[in-house]
């Protein structure tokens, strides 16, 4: 048999036997670094995922019903009144300091700051142990959004007043 | 005989064995419906930890949407002096109406989180790294995108709720210096909340954003297969734990070589 004859047995391609080795020969161990074909290993896993969180969010809309409160009235306004969660950082933001700084001037600043994230950061090393000052700094400033989130969220009753979310709740979704 | 291997199967799939790995790369090269991946990718990716899989929670939650929002659609008109009655109808008469309504508000506020924990994952992967770094660019307006997004669907129910959130809502805008005030007008349309912010609010809302939001979408996706597979040609470029640093870059010498990507 020549080897650029390779022939089948049982669908696997007989390449040759070499006496005190096993047929399929040494098994190479996978490297992380190694490629492997999107079709099965990666598209298994994302269907996996994509059914499992299509699947929370129906047992989600089984389980909970969405919020309908009473018809619009702009005469009525409610106290107190809530800009939907996702804002509810800018909201206590702007419960602190100035329209300008609070509703403009830090928004803005987020923004054109995470677009720019990646040309100020041009430090190549990826391991967090090596790149300190990126790290610290995204992350107060993650720990310090999602701290003003929930306490505009749950946190702010009448007149933004201060509130226990265990005595009364306020938060809408 | 298998489907592939008729005239008709290979006219659909071009390529008819699967039996090497080439032939399955080549199967997958020639599909439409996997032209959105690379072929190979890095072991490492397959990992839960390497991305959580955020961007594909994201992804799926806003198939989620469009499919339970066009739903909505057909009973909903954008109007003050229907939009209410119809949510009520949504809830009591509509065949699902009411699952399908709390499905689509649930994976609104779900996607707003997992959008923003995709972001902190990439972050912390250093995945915004050269040569990604216009990817995370799109990333942010994709963020900003789902906010636009949750935010003119709030008003949508014509509740209490949603009046005086997009009531507080639009009022930050009025601090803008300059433009604020007129920027205010043009997506209130008036001084108050009313008939003319709903309809915006709703063109917005079904039509204007969905369509840049999957635009940027289909430039994101496009952009992560070709830098999936740019590390593959050019060793240096992968994201593996120690890249970056003196003597270990994140693809090791040569492995370049091996790339089928293309
Ligand atoms: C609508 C919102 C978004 C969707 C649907 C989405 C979807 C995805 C998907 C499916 C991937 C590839 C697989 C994965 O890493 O999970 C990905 C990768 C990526 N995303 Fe997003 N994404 C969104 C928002 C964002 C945001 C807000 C950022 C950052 C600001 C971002 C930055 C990136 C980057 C840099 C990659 C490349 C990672 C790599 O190549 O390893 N994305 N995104």
């Amino acid at each position: 048999m020549s080897d650029t004859d390779p022939r089948e047995v049982e669908g696997k391609r007989l390449l040759g036997i070499v006496p005190g080795q096993p047929a399929t020969g040494e098994r190479k161990v996978p490297e992380e670094q190694d490629l492997v074909t999107v079709w099965p290993h990666l598209l298994v896993r994302h269907a996996v995922v994509g059914v499992a969180v299509l699947l929370f969010v129906l047992i989600l809309g089984i389980l909970f019903d969405a919020p309908l409160r009473e018809v619009a009235n702009p005469f009525e306004t409610p106290n107190p009144e809530k800009a939907p969660w996702y804002f509810a950082a800018l909201q206590e933001l702007l419960s602190h300091f100035h329209p300008l700084v609070a509703g403009v001037l830090v928004p803005g600043a987020v923004i054109v700051g995470m677009i720019a994230l990646p040309y100020i950061d041009r430090n190549p090393a990826a391991r967090p142990a090596l790149r300190k000052v990126a790290v610290v700094v995204f992350t107060s400033f993650l720990v310090v959004w999602i701290l003003l989130t929930l306490i505009g969220f749950a946190f702010r009753g009448e007149n933004w007043g201060w509130v226990w979310p265990w005595d009364e709740w306020h938060g809408e979704l | 005989m298998k489907l592939r291997e008729t005239n008709v199967g290979r006219s659909i799939f071009r390529s008819p064995d699967r039996k090497t790995e080439r032939d399955r790369a080549a199967g997958h090269w020639s599909s439409f419906l996997l032209h959105i991946y690379p072929v190979k990718v890095r072991r490492e990716e397959l990992h839960f930890r390497y991305s959580w899989y955020l961007g594909v929670a994201s992804t799926v939650l806003l198939a989620s949407l469009v499919v339970s929002g066009v739903y909505l659609m057909f009973f909903y008109v954008p109007s003050p002096t229907t939009a209410y009655g119809d949510m009520q109808t949504i809830q009591t008469e509509v065949a699902f109406g009411q699952f399908i309504r709390n499905v689509h508000r649930w994976s609104a506020h779900l996607m707003v989180i997992t959008v923003a924990a995709h972001m902190a994952r990439v972050f912390y992967r250093g995945a915004y790294k050269p040569p990604r770094e216009f990817n995370w660019v799109i990333g942010v307006f994709l963020l900003i995108l789902t906010l636009l997004l949750s935010f003119t669907g709030y008003l949508l129910p014509w509740d209490q709720l949603a009046y005086w959130a997009v009531t507080v809502g639009t009022s930050m805008a009025d601090f803008v210096p300059f433009i604020g005030g007129s920027a205010r007008e043009v997506l209130v349309g008036g001084d108050q909340v009313g008939a003319a912010t709903l309809i915006r609010f709703y063109v917005l809302h079904v039509a204007l954003l969905p369509l840049i939001m999957v635009a940027f979408l289909l430039v994101h996706l496009w952009r992560w297969r070709k830098d999936a597979m740019l590390d593959q040609e050019r060793p240096g470029m992968g994201l593996g734990p120690h890249a970056g640093e003196e003597g270990g870059v994140g693809a090791p010498p040569g492995s370049g070589k091996q790339g089928g990507g293309e």
